[in-house]
């Protein structure tokens, strides 16, 4: 998928693909922080997440 | 009331959530309050308002602007939010911003190059980024609050 608006070709996050947390830095960093915590927490599966993680992105048309 | 079964006592249904789970919704809090902070709060208020219309989240309706202020829409205005596309009283950059919020909430894969470049063109690149980051957070807050059945949220 083509980017729509245009980024800053060298800010990749670790797997190469376009980092946007500078745009937006603020909810990057919180975001963050809450995947830290839900880890943490470990009430869901790492199975079951995955399971729902490919499920949503199937709904959404989301392949890459 | 949310329908959650088992929840500690408390006066609202978040501080009952907040009590079984603390770190987790203060890191959502956080996640929220951060929206509100990287793009123009007061577009940002229409977008929670037409968001909240739309998933028939009436608690959201009825609540206040949180982090608007000052630059709170006019009384005006969020009357016509509703009917936006024919009332006169929206700019050119609300009115990118709305369709892509509306297209975003009923079915973001539906989104359009024309609808981003649209917003992209008001708020430019890095603030139609923010925009749609933080029009995805109170998406996904409203959409969650509606499954746990929980009407009232922090201000």
């Amino acid at each position: 998928m083509k980017p729509r608006i245009p980024l800053d070709p060298d800010a990749v996050n670790q797997w190469g693909l376009a980092d946007t947390a500078g745009m937006a830095p603020s909810i990057a960093a919180a975001r963050q922080q809450l995947r830290r915590v839900a880890f943490r927490m470990r009430t869901v599966d790492p199975a079951t997440t995955e399971l729902v993680r490919i499920r949503n992105a199937r709904y959404q048309n989301c392949f890459f | 009331m949310t329908w959650l079964p088992g929840l500690p006592d408390g006066k609202t249904d978040w501080d009952r959530l907040t009590a079984l789970c603390p770190e987790a919704t203060s890191a959502l809090s956080d996640v929220v309050a951060a929206a509100w902070r990287d793009t123009d709060p007061a577009l940002l208020e229409l977008a929670r308002l037409r968001i909240a219309k739309l998933l028939g989240h009436t608690a959201e309706l009825a609540r206040p602007g949180m982090h608007v202020g000052d630059v709170a829409p006019s009384a005006a205005k969020l009357a016509d939010l509703e009917v936006w596309p024919t009332s006169p009283l929206f700019s050119a950059r609300e009115r990118a911003c709305l369709t892509l919020v509306e297209q975003f909430v009923v079915d973001a894969n539906g989104v359009t190059d024309t609808q981003v470049a649209d917003v992209t063109e008001h708020l430019g690149a890095t603030g139609c980024c923010a925009f749609v980051e933080a029009v995805s957070v109170l998406e996904t807050f409203q959409r969650a609050c509606l499954t746990l059945g929980v009407e009232e949220v922090p201000r």
